[in-house]
């Protein structure tokens, strides 16, 4: 068997609440970041703060919460998060979340790599039937990545975000056990294809 | 969508704590009952100590336990307890049942209940497989067991010390499929 956990970009690892708290503060200092990733007025909060925080989150982590950090395979930088939430495990639906924290990471296949390896996951070791996420209209960065990791979209919420002034859409996207079964972008053995 | 708490017999219910309590420190009285169920040495506690560990039981129970009581349909009387166990990464659970009132035994609540609870198990948590255990000196309970669908899956030889006779463990189990099958696609 493969290291389910690993690619050729980035690895998954454990959370480490003393470590992470510090790179989210620095991250969450970077106002693009923190508006990406989700729909709250972006706040800047000490690394104490944060941790005290994760401390509390990460103890949600059991059969229904699964909450991996990515590090950079090459050195092993730490580079964003990634959770994958159970809605319910009698229908089999996940939802799935993710952010890279330092800029030049962006837009190099590291995000992407890293939602491959999370429905990998998904799909052979939970054994689910779907995945979920929602993704701002705002963020076509975002969107292209899901998309090549085989998410299609299925819905929006219109208007449901203000920002400077405007209204944008959240967007929905899902992939389906089957669809993920005869996708070309899975990971086999152990290589992003 | 037709009522799944309802079978032939019997449907299933939920107690209070102070209801059960009750019914269960009466049934565990008669250690044949509690000799059935359990591989504990037999033992009785107080109504008090029941009510406090089914609410202890009932605050844990969440998403990986499902409990309900056994009523009968005719007269309303609580009978029994069955609760589904599911393990979720590989959509199996593990059952319990147990009638603690006598003359319901051998008569087919059991089997109803039994019923039932595949049914939630199939069709509500869509599961892939159920499991049981039991004694292999309770026949009663293997013939039952084996009405509503299970197969015999192996033993764990004596695993029980009882009166100087030692007994297997036996371990049942059923298929999606094979429950599918025998609803003969009425369901």
């Amino acid at each position: 068997m493969n290291d389910i956990l690993k690619g050729t970009l980035v690895q998954l690892a454990a959370m480490d609440p003393e470590e992470v708290s510090k790179h989210f503060a620095a991250w969450n200092r970077d106002s693009e970041y923190k508006r990406l990733l989700d729909t709250d007025a972006p706040r800047l909060n000490s690394a104490k703060a944060v941790k005290d925080w994760l401390d509390k989150e990460l103890e949600k982590q059991g059969d229904t919460m699964y909450w991996f950090a990515i590090r950079a395979a090459a050195d092993n930088q730490l580079l964003g998060d990634i959770t994958l939430d159970v809605m319910s495990w009698n229908m089999r639906d996940a939802f799935v979340g993710l952010g890279i924290g330092p800029r030049d990471f962006w837009g190099r296949g590291y995000g992407t790599e890293a939602m491959r390896l999370i429905l990998q996951y998904a799909f052979t070791e939970l054994n689910l039937h779907r995945v979920t996420l929602d993704v701002f209209e705002y963020n076509p960065r975002a969107i292209r990545s899901y998309e090549k990791a085989g998410f299609r979209p299925e819905g929006r919420q219109r208007g449901a975000i203000l920002r400077e002034g405007k209204r944008w859409d959240v967007l929905y996207m899902g992939i389906l056990r089957e669809e993920w079964m005869e996708s070309s972008t899975r990971i086999e053995k152990g290589k992003t294809s | 969508m037709k009522d799944i708490f309802r079978g032939e017999l019997v449907r299933l219910a939920v107690e209070s704590p102070e209801t059960m309590a009750k019914s269960l420190s009466r049934w565990n009285r008669d250690s044949e009952f509690l000799r059935l169920a359990e591989s504990d040495p037999a033992q009785m506690w107080s109504e008090r100590k029941y009510k406090e560990w089914m609410e202890q039981r009932m605050e844990k129970d969440g998403d990986d336990n499902f409990r309900f009581s056994i009523r009968t349909l005719g007269d309303d009387q609580l009978i029994g307890d069955v609760s589904i166990h599911p393990q979720w990464v590989n959509a199996d659970a593990w059952v319990g049942i147990a009638l603690g009132e006598r003359e319901t035994w051998g008569k087919g609540y059991g089997a109803d209940a039994m019923r039932l609870i595949l049914q939630y198990g199939f069709i509500e948590l869509n599961l892939r497989r159920i499991s049981l255990a039991l004694h292999s000196y309770n026949e009663r309970a293997l013939k039952s067991y084996e009405k509503a669908g299970f197969k015999m899956e192996g033993a764990i030889r004596h695993d029980t010390l009882r009166e100087g006779r030692r007994t297997d463990g036996v371990f049942m189990g059923i298929l999606r499929e094979e429950w599918l099958a025998l609803q003969g696609g009425t369901s």
